[in-house]
């Protein structure tokens, strides 16, 4: 019994990563300028049907797609900002909001539309097998899906902290007025922060996909785990939020081993609205 | 002359009712456009009972779903079990939804949880709704529960037709109207307004805002609860996929297209909407699956975009010129 469940923590937690990977590309966008995204979860599932597509046709790894899918998924999230988010950015919240779900019904539509609405997944990942520790199994593909998440969350912290770009962002989500006195151009530090999240989403996918399929409903489930995640962390810490992804896909694990399958969401939903309630801030919030 | 100056709403809002009124003569045997219509005033009902709290109070609630689901749970459970009439199930599903609203809603508030905050975690109850009423068998579970099959029932408000139920929503669609149009002109109304322009300046005017939320909340939930129960009658099953996200998340979608805190201008998104998404799925649904969604959901981007206040404004504006040109002739 506890093995099992220890099991399932272990599998919960390598998943985590992933979350909160995807949780770091929409706490750029939100934290950064304020937009509330809600197609987030859909550029997930939508780098998730370009890692099938490519996978597929040019016959490269799901472990590597991102090589491919990280620019596209940029260029798109550029395309999304310039076409959609800058002529919101005055507006309230409820405009965006309206022309985000507008965005997530379209990128529903159009993969429906491209490769149907059957689930679709990649016959084989480079890495398969298990590695077997002590009386647990693990996944080889969630534990390298899982190392890759950290590392791309590393990579970003590095980025935003060393880099002048990254510090930019950093400032634009400060204190606006300030940073576009010391010279910060403040629509390309938007657009680089809105493409920048929008491409991470392309690593998660092509990781999600060594594993997983995908079908176009996905991107609800993946957009309200990254809000959870991220209320979970509040904004403006890196490393709350790889703790809230692990937490997120521990409880979603256990929920399912303890109580029922179908159970997976109920418990991430209903600690999304205790941590509401109880933390508004988050348990590592900032501000 | 001088009544229509005062209020030509209502003389354009009873031209409409006339006209609604009447229209199922015009399509009487055709029972795919009476399910059209009732369609698109169950959305009509839905998008003006979150006027209430969206509109006039400023909150982005996304959880319809939830209410109409618990609505026709408790009205379907009722007539399947124990042969309670809908019209009395539906009141007390309306009550449930209400109990569900306080009981959810008071910590929300009490606690300060905003904006989009407020959004997300109304999103989510109606997942956690779906889900539980997927889990709990008694009474939910994965197959449908169909209503008892009558010709014409007026008790078990069954019926073999659309008919009855076109009529029902649409008085379901005036009592919506006359509530969001009592409220407006009510203390509530105006403490609603001033909290949804800018909360921290309502508290300081001693307007309690929490409970006022509450009570915005509990109305749009009694009435969509109202129509959960009718909504469950005229498809004859209650099943958990009633806790519908997409459908929860399109009801504010209609909302803000109308105009935010715009009495009739869910209405009037509604109709055009709907429409425009049902058209587009009779013409292009055989063809291609999901293209009427790519075309409904860039409408829908270009009027978030371009008409941020909705389109009842403009509406308003247009009937007040057609107004002003016939009093000059």
């Amino acid at each position: 019994m506890t093995d099992t469940l220890l099991q399932n923590l272990i599998n919960g937690a390598l998943t985590g990563c992933i979350y909160a990977l995807i949780a770091l590309g929409l706490s750029l966008i939100f934290g950064v300028m304020n937009v509330v995204n809600f197609a987030h979860g859909d550029f997930v599932m939508l780098s998730m049907y370009l890692t099938f597509w490519i996978g597929l046709w040019a016959g490269v790894d799901a472990v590597f797609t991102p090589l491919l899918t990280f620019p596209a998924l940029f260029l798109i999230g550029l395309l999304a900002y310039y076409a959609l988010i800058n002529r919101t950015l005055r507006q309230r919240y409820v405009t965006q909001i309206a022309v985000t779900v507008g965005l997530m019904t379209f990128l529903r539509a159009l993969t429906q539309l491209i490769w149907k609405a059957q689930p679709r997944a990649l016959p084989y990942s480079l890495i398969q097998g298990n590695i077997q520790i002590g009386p647990y199994t693990i996944l080889a593909s969630r534990l390298v899906s899982a190392a890759a998440s950290v590392l791309a969350i590393l990579g970003v912290y590095f980025f935003l902290s060393r880099t002048w770009a990254g510090r930019a962002i950093r400032a634009a989500s400060d204190d606006l007025d300030a940073a576009s006195l010391v010279g910060v151009p403040y629509r390309q530090t938007y657009a680089l922060a809105f493409g920048l999240g929008s491409a991470l989403t392309a690593i998660a996918g092509g990781l999600l996909m060594t594993f997983q399929q995908v079908d176009p409903t996905m991107g609800v489930r993946f957009g309200l785990l990254s809000w959870c995640v991220l209320a979970m962390a509040g904004l403006g810490s890196i490393p709350g939020l790889l703790i809230s992804g692990i937490i997120v896909g521990a409880a979603e694990a256990v929920g399912m081993s303890l109580w029922d399958p179908r159970a997976r969401s109920l418990i991430v939903y209903l600690l999304f609205i205790l941590v509401l309630w109880l933390r508004p801030r988050g348990l590592f919030g900032r501000k | 002359m001088g009544r229509i100056r005062k209020d030509p709403n209502l003389i354009l809002l009873t031209a409409l009712l006339g006209a609604a009124l009447l229209l199922p003569l015009a399509i009487r045997s055709n029972q795919y456009a009476l399910v059209l219509l009732t369609t698109i005033l169950l959305y009509g009902v839905l998008a003006t009972a979150w006027n209430i709290i969206g509109g006039l109070a400023g909150q982005l609630d996304l959880a319809a779903g939830a209410y109409l689901g618990l609505g026709a749970f408790t009205t379907g459970t009722l007539l399947i079990r124990w042969n309670v009439s809908p019209w009395l199930g539906m009141i007390l599903g309306g009550l449930v939804a209400v109990g569900f609203a306080l009981i959810v809603g008071y910590p929300l508030f009490r606690f300060g949880v905003k904006e989009v905050w407020y959004a997300l975690s109304s999103a989510a109850l109606v997942e956690v709704l779906r889900v539980t009423f997927l889990i709990w068998s008694q009474v939910g579970g994965p197959v449908e529960r169909y209503l008892p099959y009558h010709e014409w029932s007026l008790y078990h408000l069954r019926f073999a037709t659309y008919l009855p139920f076109f009529y029902i929503m649409l008085g379901m669609l005036v009592l919506a109207l006359l509530v969001n149009h009592w409220i407006r002109q009510s203390r509530l109304g105006y403490y609603l307004m001033a909290l949804g322009e800018n909360e921290e300046a309502a508290e300081v005017l001693g307007v309690n805002t929490q409970s006022c939320k509450l009570e915005a909340l509990a109305i749009y939930a009694f009435i969509v609860g109202v129509t959960g129960g009718i909504y469950a009658c005229m498809y004859g099953f209650i099943h958990p996929n009633f806790f519908s996200g997409p459908m929860s998340t399109e009801v504010a979608i209609l909302g803000i297209v109308g105009g935010l805190g715009v009495t009739y201008g869910p209405v009037m998104a509604a109709i055009l909407l709907v429409s425009v998404r049902e058209l587009l799925r009779a013409q292009l649904g055989g063809q291609l699956e999901g293209l009427y969604l790519v075309v409904y959901s860039v409408v829908l981007i270009l009027i978030a975009l371009f008409r941020p206040q909705g389109l009842g404004p403009l509406v308003r504006q247009a009937y007040g010129r057609l107004l002003s040109r016939v009093a000059k002739e």
